[in-house]
């Protein structure tokens, strides 16, 4: 089985690598924390703050994009082009097939998150700022962020085209990202609308745990730059993830288990 | 051979009143691809599958691969039940027009087949070199598939799909776009493979291959079995006709010296007029007013039928019902 779901893995991280436009996304974010630390240079700001800044954003907007880009072509292009004629008539189940893409698709967003962190701890670095304990629990955020979102993103492309499921992905990472925001927002709405924003919150990731930095916790404002959130607050959000991360992959495997592949 | 559900050792398919009706999506119209297909292959069998475009060829081939869910019946592959993991570690398979990840170079290719049937490295390695030379490919092996021809493709697809060194080989339109070498060299694989005791299931538009090296054939069309058994079998042993050649005199009119009637086929190249007389036609005695005419006799040979004229006879739709007042309307075609 893990052969099989490595196999896989390995194929799409090779069919992945040969897009161009990964690479431009990897030198827009490089690009963005360098202007960042110029801007905050000349603006005579906290050079050091704005490095950090930036850099988390970018890897969480950057890094969320190219899940979302990369999980909608995922499946979908495999059965529009009839690759997977030659793979599912061999000995591999489909949910097996489904788990690889995503493994696959998981390395490539891992090693992209890797790539810009090291960006921004090098500007960190060249505003001689130490990496605090701080900065390494965001960008574990960030990349359990990610990985969530490749999640909704593969499972919408197990049954829908790259545009309807950009469309719904999308939709589900703001809203999941603006959770907070929209129950402060209809707290004193009318109830049907706020039963509505409940339910609808519901069935949307908690994204929005990934990005507590600027956020009030329990009544204690949390910050990548002060006080940050303890290791037990990044295991508990990494549940929250691997959670809906299984549950996603568990459906976009029933429903890619019962198309036919014509 | 087993003729029953108890005794399937013998049988490497045995399918059994296989259905596939699709919904369109919005109409919700039923469009039947497969109305109630039974057929079994024998073990050590090649078996051609034959049928005109959208007949179910490629509709069944899917259904046995478990690429499409049959809407009824059953299939056995191997013994197995359909879609079981056990049939298909013993299964290859060649999609038809094959597409595969165009990035990949034909050894990457086997290699990633191999890791699906679990093959160690060095079996992989060692079998991907012997089949890339054995489908003539050895001096392709540096470049990507995105940079091979169709034929070249069709190749790398048998090559993928022997990696495993199946029981049962499925080679959906496995001759299309090769040249008339590469369908030679196909059909040996072919050959080859039953020789050291594989089935083979393939389907094809091209009769002359099936009638060449298939134990059993079963011709589709409108997703129903028009025909099924071996060629000898399926085609009629009965006389269809007798087919001459004759030349005619260098002083013979165009057209055919007056030795065509009641003939079929009539085609006259230079002074060489071949034609088909009626299987009940006194040949000696046109013959002999062909001589009278002038001609000399070149060939006289029995015509039988072929499968190419089975096909056609089974395959071709009904003919329309005459509009109303159409002149020829009651008129009997002759035979």
């Amino acid at each position: 089985m893990i052969g099989r779901i490595w196999a896989i893995a390995l194929n799409t991280f090779r069919e992945a690598a040969r897009i161009r436009v990964l690479y431009g996304i990897l030198v827009l974010v490089l690009a963005s924390n360098l202007i960042a630390v110029f801007v905050a240079e000349l603006s005579h700001r906290d050079a050091d703050r704005f490095a950090r800044d930036i850099g988390l954003a970018g890897i969480s907007l950057f890094g969320s994009l190219t899940a979302i880009f990369l999980g909608v072509f995922l499946l979908y292009t495999e059965v529009q082009r009839r690759t997977i004629h030659a793979i599912v008539c061999k000995p591999i189940s489909r949910w097996e097939f489904v788990v690889g893409k995503f493994a696959g698709m998981a390395v490539v967003l891992s090693v992209l998150v890797g790539l810009f962190a090291v960006a921004m701890l090098g500007m960190l670095v060249w505003q001689r700022t130490g990496v605090s304990a701080g900065v390494a629990k965001a960008l574990v955020l960030s990349w359990l962020e990610v990985i969530t979102v490749a999640a909704i993103a593969i499972f919408f492309s197990s049954f829908s085209t790259p545009f309807l499921s950009g469309i719904f992905a999308l939709g589900m990472w703001v809203i999941g990202r603006l959770t907070p925001d929209l129950e402060a927002a209809t707290r004193a709405a009318a109830p049907w609308i706020r039963i509505t924003t409940r339910v609808a919150l519901e069935i949307v990731p908690d994204v929005h745990l990934f990005a507590v930095s600027g956020r009030t916790l329990d009544g204690t404002a949390v910050s990548v730059h002060g006080d940050f959130v303890p290791w037990s607050y990044v295991a508990l959000a990494a549940g929250h993830g691997v959670g809906w991360t299984v549950a996603l992959l568990a459906l976009a495997a029933l429903l890619f288990h019962r198309r036919d592949f014509a | 051979m087993a003729l029953s559900w108890g005794c399937l050792v013998d049988l490497a398919i045995d399918v059994h009143d296989l259905r596939k009706t699709y919904r369109t999506p919005f109409a919700r119209k039923k469009v039947e691809a497969l109305r109630g297909v039974t057929f079994r292959v024998e073990r050590g069998h090649i078996f051609g599958f034959v049928g005109p475009n959208g007949a179910g060829k490629t509709t069944m081939i899917r259904v046995l691969m478990g690429l499409i869910r049959p809407t009824g019946g059953s299939a056995m592959l191997l013994g197995h039940p359909l879609g079981s993991r056990a049939a298909r570690f013993q299964i290859g398979f060649l999609p038809e027009s094959p597409y595969f990840y165009d990035y990949l170079t034909v050894g990457e290719l086997c290699d990633l087949a191999g890791r699906l049937f679990g093959m160690p490295r060095a079996a992989r390695t060692r079998r991907a070199d012997e089949l890339i030379d054995k489908v003539g490919l050895g001096g392709a092996r540096g470049l990507n598939l995105k940079k091979f021809s169709k034929g070249m493709l069709q190749r790398a697809g048998l090559a993928q799909a022997l990696m495993n060194d199946p029981e049962l080989v499925v080679l959906d339109e496995p001759m299309s776009g090769l040249d008339p070498i590469g369908r030679k060299e196909v059909r040996d694989l072919i050959l080859e493979l039953r020789d050291h005791g594989k089935t083979v299931l393939f389907s094809t538009h091209i009769l002359s291959d099936v009638e060449a090296i298939t134990d059993r054939v079963a011709i589709i069309a409108r997703g129903e079995l028009q025909a099924y058994g071996t060629p000898a079998e399926l085609v009629s042993q009965r006389l269809q006709g007798v087919d001459v050649v004759v030349r005619l005199p260098a002083a013979a009119p165009d057209g055919d010296a007056g030795l065509a009637g009641g003939a079929s086929r009539v085609r006259r190249v230079g002074d060489e007029l071949s034609l088909t007389l009626p299987a009940d036609a006194d040949v000696d005695a046109w013959i002999a007013r062909a001589h009278a005419a002038g001609a000399r006799v070149l060939q006289v040979a029995p015509r039988h039928e072929t499968l190419e004229d089975l096909f056609v006879r089974r395959v071709a739709p009904p003919p329309a019902p005459p509009a109303p007042g159409d002149a020829s309307a009651g008129e009997v075609a002759p035979p």
